[in-house]
Parts: structure tokens; C-alpha cells; sequence
């Protein structure tokens, strides 16, 4: 079966890496770097490809910090909520779906299935070196749609993309900030994932723990992002 | 007469939805069906009728916009008759009140202040966020507003979380007269769409499921794969090729002793179908790409050869190939113009048929008969639960 590396090396070593069907959770307070956690987590590997969906930052801005960290541009697509609130007339391209708000969810799910077919067609890219190609879908944030729809109405959403998700054996991968939210909200979240990765700031620097998986030790461990990698110890 | 514009569903509806009906589409998450919306709004404001459009979802310009780009179809260009409310309206009417009668009480002053300047005919609503916001009852009674002389039709899309269930409320609690859903399947094939045909208060039409493209900003109904089988020299090759509108035969052999290599393959169009139709080779040698060959299919074809019962022991080798067990059957027993004895009771019993399986006895040098076999696949189809 195929594995997807995470990136994170007490993941990637001790299960090698994460099963096809997985949601994972990175739950971190604001300004902790689960943006650079998570993108360490989408990165397409060879043969892979990555569905964006960026709730705060335009395509523009997210792919440029996305590839900029070395992620492949042909195997990434986009669903952009931002830009059509001040751009009405953006056209969607083969690449990047837009939608007219995060508040949208019909118009997600469109764009995720349009980007998955785009995907599974070889559209995105013709050297088809995977099949069926492995997807990771990264929803930047979780927080951003909860302000937007209700809690109920968004965990029934998530659970459809979750089983969607499972049949074209993808992964999910979603932020939420754990500081906005009472427990009731992030613990029905934590209820759609297969592992959460916790994220806390501390003087001498980021710290992280991962929940779900009994081989992981679920200590907090201080980590540090190298070259597209999270290593963790001193 | 409302015509959805879609080919098709116009004719199964009786040449469109009546006037003054409730319509709901129901969208899964994921399926790609806003043109259902945009294609009857447009056929409703082409037809002359004033419409007003609820949308919480989107800003009118990003709605114009998308209507624009799905339909080609600038909703300006109709004047007056298309009033769009869009989601500044929600967000107003939510700043201002935040309890639900509030919220209520100032959508329908809005409504019904549009309905008096406008004289709306057609409603169109996209109900999710209103459901939100106002719940269910409240939310699907907002639009039970008199205008016109007679009664407004109202069609709605909204994105169903709740299954089933709350496709039953819609038809029981708040007396739709149409309700379609719309759903994809993984099972038969990835990213297929399929809309089904719930419930019509005016026609007794069952419910079927009927699978569709999207094209040039239209809506086309499809069957990307129907396999024809069954032992060589069935006449699979003649079934196929009598069937379609235009195909290809990859037969290899002297003239009388041909037989199929690879696979025949032909297109047609019926009842509105765009359908592709894959025939088999049907000798044993060929047997390891049969399973290929059915991989994505939605039916299966069995055609035997009524004059050589010694053959039906391959014909249920074929069919066991084919996993016929799982997909659509339905069994052209051919060559009826010769010579034979067989019933359809010792075919069945034969085959080991399921009683709803049908039966045609046909010869597939008759292209009417053969037709009538792939209507009746066609009719399995639609029927059938993916």
C-alpha cells in the first residue's frame, strides 16, 4: 500500500509515514508556524499532487510561499475564497478554482471534485508516474470557515469530503487555530482526524506533540523546519 | 410550462416544471450541478418571466460573473426582469438583528417589497445559508409569497448535509412538487455525476437515476460504457454495429469465419443518451481482457445464439467474467429468424436469470429490435442504485 511521507521524522521512521484515508489536524495558536507545519505536511512528493484550499491568502500569495519551499507548481492546484471578494470577475484556470467566499461550501466541493478529476485525467500533469495518483488536500484554516459556518453545518461538510477523500485513497490536512475555539468546537474536529499534531511556542522556541498513533510517543518535543523537513530534538 | 433547458428532463417532466411548483434541487457535496440551477433560470428569464434571484452565497457581481462564465448568459442584458438579493442582504439583515423572528420579519418585508415592484413569477433561491440562519420551516416558508395573480414558482438548490432525510421533509412537510438530487458515484466509475428523479407531484414517474456530462455550458445524459458479450459467433459484432450511429470492428479472419481480436466499439444517441457501447471478442484466448474491457461499465449485454444451446455454458463463463452480478443485465437471445426450440423458460433456466432480468428474443440484423434491447438497457440503467 501506498504510504504518504509527512515530513516529520517521528512519523516518517517509527510508522513510515501516514496510511491513505488520513485526516490530520495541526492545532497550534496563532502565529506558531502551523502555515510552515502544514506546508511541510502538503508538499507533493514525486508522483504526488496537492489541492489547496486557502481561505486567507489569494492562489497568488500561497502558491508563491507554497513552491517556494520547493513544492512542484504542476502538481498543485488551488481553491482561492479570497480573490473573488475583490475581484468578481476572476476565471477559473486548470490550476486554480476560485469560489465566491469561504462561506462557499457548495462551491468547495465543486472545485475540489474539479481539481481531483483534472487530476485523476492527467490534465495536471501527463507523466502519470503514480496510479491512482496520491492527493493531498490542505484546508488553510479550519478557523476561517468556522467563522463563517456553523459548527454542525461545517463537521457534516468535512465528514462528506473525509469519505471523498478515503475513496481516491488521498490524505487531508487542516489547520485550526487552538486558542479561537472552545473545547466542544475543537473536539468535534479532533473527532474527523486520524492524528493531531499540537503545535505550542515557548521561550526557547516551537514545540510539538503527536496525538493518535500509540507508536509516537505523544510528548511535547521541540522541533525546528530544515530544508522542507521537521526535525525534532534539541 | 417552465423548461429546465436541459435535454431530457424536459421530456420526462411533460415538456417542463408547471407553473407555480415548488422545485428543489439537492446538491451532494462535491457533485457539480450549479448548472441545473443556471440552466433553468436562464430558460425562465429567455421564456419572458421576471425573476427574482436569493443568493446569501455571493456578491451579485461574482454571481453574474459565474453565470457568465458556466452559461455565457449575461444576466444584465434581461433588464428588470432578473433582481438578484445577494449576500450584502444577508450580512445586513444578520448585523442589524440577530434574533431569528427579527431576521425573519425583515427578509419578508424585503421579499414581498420586491414582489410588489417586480411581480415576480420565478423565485430562485440558493436555501443553505438561510437554512442557517432561519432554520428549515422558517427558511422554506420566507418563500411562500403571492405574486403575480396566482402562486410564484419556486426553485431551489440547496446543499444537502443531511441525506436522505431531509430530501423526505422537503416532499412530505413542505409539499415540493419537483425534487431532484444530485450526487456523484465513486463505485462505477471516479467523478461520475448522476441526478435523480426523486419525486413530481404531477406525473407517477418512478424514481431513476440518470447519469450526465457537463458540456459547453450545457447538461448532456451519458453512459460511457455498455459491454456487449456472449460466446463466439453470437453475433456481438453484428448487435454493435446495428446499434450505433457509427462504430469500429477489430475482426480478423476469412470472410464467413471472422471473429472479433480485440473489441468492437460504437456510439450512439438515443432518448437523449449519449451512449458508448463495447463488444467483446467471445473466444476463450481472449478471456484475460474481458475484465478490462467491463472495468467502468454500467450494463452488460448478454447475446446468445438461440440455435446453439451448447454454447451457454461459455455464455456463464462470460457472465461470471463480467461480474454481471454487480451491473445492469439484460440478454439478447439472437438469431430468432432460424431455425429453433428454445423458450425463454429454458433459457432462464439455463442461464440461472434473475427473475427481473429481461429477455429479448431478437435478430440483430433488425436494427429496430436491436434498439429496443438497448432502450431497455438504457431503462436498467437509470433504474439501478450505484
Amino acid at each position: 500500500m501506498y504510504n504518504y511521507k509527512t515530513g516529520i521524522r517521528p512519523i516518517d521512521e517509527v510508522i513510515d509515514g501516514i496510511e491513505p484515508g488520513s485526516n490530520i489536524l495541526i492545532l497550534a495558536p496563532p502565529m506558531s508556524g502551523a502555515e510552515k507545519v502544514g506546508f511541510v505536511l502538503a508538499r507533493p512528493r514525486a508522483g504526488e499532487y496537492t489541492i489547496i484550499l486557502s481561505t486567507d491568502q489569494s492562489s497568488l500569495e500561497i502558491t508563491e510561499d507554497f513552491t517556494g519551499r520547493n513544492a512542484d507548481n504542476d502538481h498543485v492546484g488551488v481553491i482561492d475564497s479570497i480573490t473573488k471578494m475583490s475581484t468578481p470577475d476572476a476565471i477559473d484556470t486548470l490550476r486554480v478554482k476560485y469560489i465566491a467566499s469561504p462561506s462557499d461550501l457548495t462551491g468547495i466541493g465543486i472545485k475540489f471534485s474539479q481539481l481531483a478529476e483534472s487530476i485523476f485525467k492527467g490534465e495536471l500533469d501527463q507523466s502519470g508516474e503514480l496510479f491512482p495518483p496520491p492527493v493531498r488536500f490542505y484546508a488553510n484554516s479550519l478557523s476561517t470557515l468556522l467563522m463563517y459556518r456553523k459548527l454542525e453545518v461545517l463537521y457534516q461538510f468535512l465528514h462528506v469530503i473525509s469519505a471523498k477523500l478515503k475513496k481516491m485513497d488521498a490524505v487531508g490536512i487542516y489547520t485550526l487555530n487552538s486558542e479561537s475555539f472552545d473545547d466542544r468546537t475543537i473536539s468535534l474536529m479532533k473527532q474527523l482526524m486520524t492524528l493531531v499534531i499540537e503545535i505550542k511556542e515557548e521561550n526557547d522556541g516551537g514545540y510539538i506533540r503527536i496525538r493518535g498513533k500509540p507508536e509516537i510517543s505523544p510528548e511535547w518535543m521541540k522541533f525546528r523546519i530544515e530544508h522542507d523537513e521537521l526535525m525534532v530534538g534539541p | 410550462m417552465i423548461r429546465t433547458g436541459i435535454t431530457g428532463i424536459d421530456e420526462m417532466l411533460g415538456s417542463g416544471i408547471p407553473r407555480g411548483s415548488r422545485v428543489l434541487f439537492s446538491l451532494e457535496p462535491g457533485v457539480d450541478a450549479r448548472l441545473f440551477m443556471y440552466s433553468t433560470l436562464t430558460n425562465s428569464l429567455s421564456q419572458g418571466l421576471r425573476c427574482m434571484i436569493v443568493n446569501p452565497l455571493a456578491t451579485e457581481e461574482v454571481f453574474r460573473s459565474d453565470l457568465l462564465e458556466a452559461k455565457g448568459v449575461d444576466i444584465d442584458s434581461f433588464g428588470d426582469r432578473a433582481v438578484v438579493l445577494d449576500s450584502r442582504e444577508r450580512e445586513r439583515i444578520n448585523e442589524a438583528f440577530s434574533g431569528r423572528e427579527d431576521r425573519k420579519r425583515e427578509w419578508n418585508s424585503l421579499l414581498q417589497a420586491v414582489c410588489d415592484r417586480q411581480k415576480t413569477e420565478v423565485i430562485f433561491v440558493y436555501f443553505d445559508l438561510l437554512y442557517e440562519d432561519l432554520g428549515l420551516e422558517t427558511g422554506v416558508n420566507l418563500f411562500s409569497i403571492p405574486c403575480c395573480e396566482g402562486k410564484s414558482t419556486l426553485v431551489m438548490e440547496n446543499l444537502n448535509l443531511e441525506g436522505q432525510q431531509l430530501v423526505s421533509r422537503f416532499m412530505e412537510d413542505f409539499a415540493f412538487d419537483l425534487i431532484i438530487t444530485l450526487k456523484s458515484g465513486y463505485t462505477t466509475m471516479p467523478f461520475f455525476n448522476f441526478f435523480t428523479l426523486e419525486y413530481t407531484s404531477w406525473s407517477r414517474m418512478p424514481t431513476r437515476s440518470i447519469p450526465y456530462l457537463l458540456s459547453d455550458g450545457g447538461i448532456r445524459l451519458y453512459i460511457p460504457k455498455i459491454v456487449v458479450t456472449g460466446p463466439a459467433s453470437s453475433g456481438k459484432s453484428t448487435f454493435v454495429s446495428n446499434a450505433s450511429d457509427r462504430g469500429v470492428s477489430v475482426d480478423r479472419g476469412d470472410q464467413g469465419e471472422q471473429t472479433t481480436v480485440a473489441m468492437d466499439l460504437g456510439w450512439l444517441h438515443l432518448k437523449g443518451f449519449e451512449i458508448t457501447m463495447y463488444g467483446t471478442p467471445g473466444m476463450p484466448r481472449f478471456d484475460p481482457i474481458i475484465p478490462q474491457l467491463v472495468l467502468h461499465a454500467m450494463g452488460i449485454v448478454l447475446v446468445i445464439d438461440v440455435t446453439r444451446p451448447d454454447t451457454f455454458g461459455r455464455a456463464k463463463e462470460l457472465m461470471e467474467l463480467a461480474h454481471v452480478e454487480r451491473l445492469p443485465l439484460v440478454v439478447a437471445a439472437n438469431k430468432v429468424d432460424l431455425p429453433h426450440t428454445l423458450t425463454e423458460d429454458e433459457l432462464r433456466a439455463r442461464l440461472d436469470l434473475r427473475k427481473d432480468t429481461p429477455v429479448y428474443f431478437i435478430s440483430a440484423l433488425k436494427r429496430a429490435e436491436v434498439r429496443h434491447v438497448i432502450e431497455s438497457m438504457v431503462d436498467q440503467i437509470t433504474r439501478f442504485p450505484y
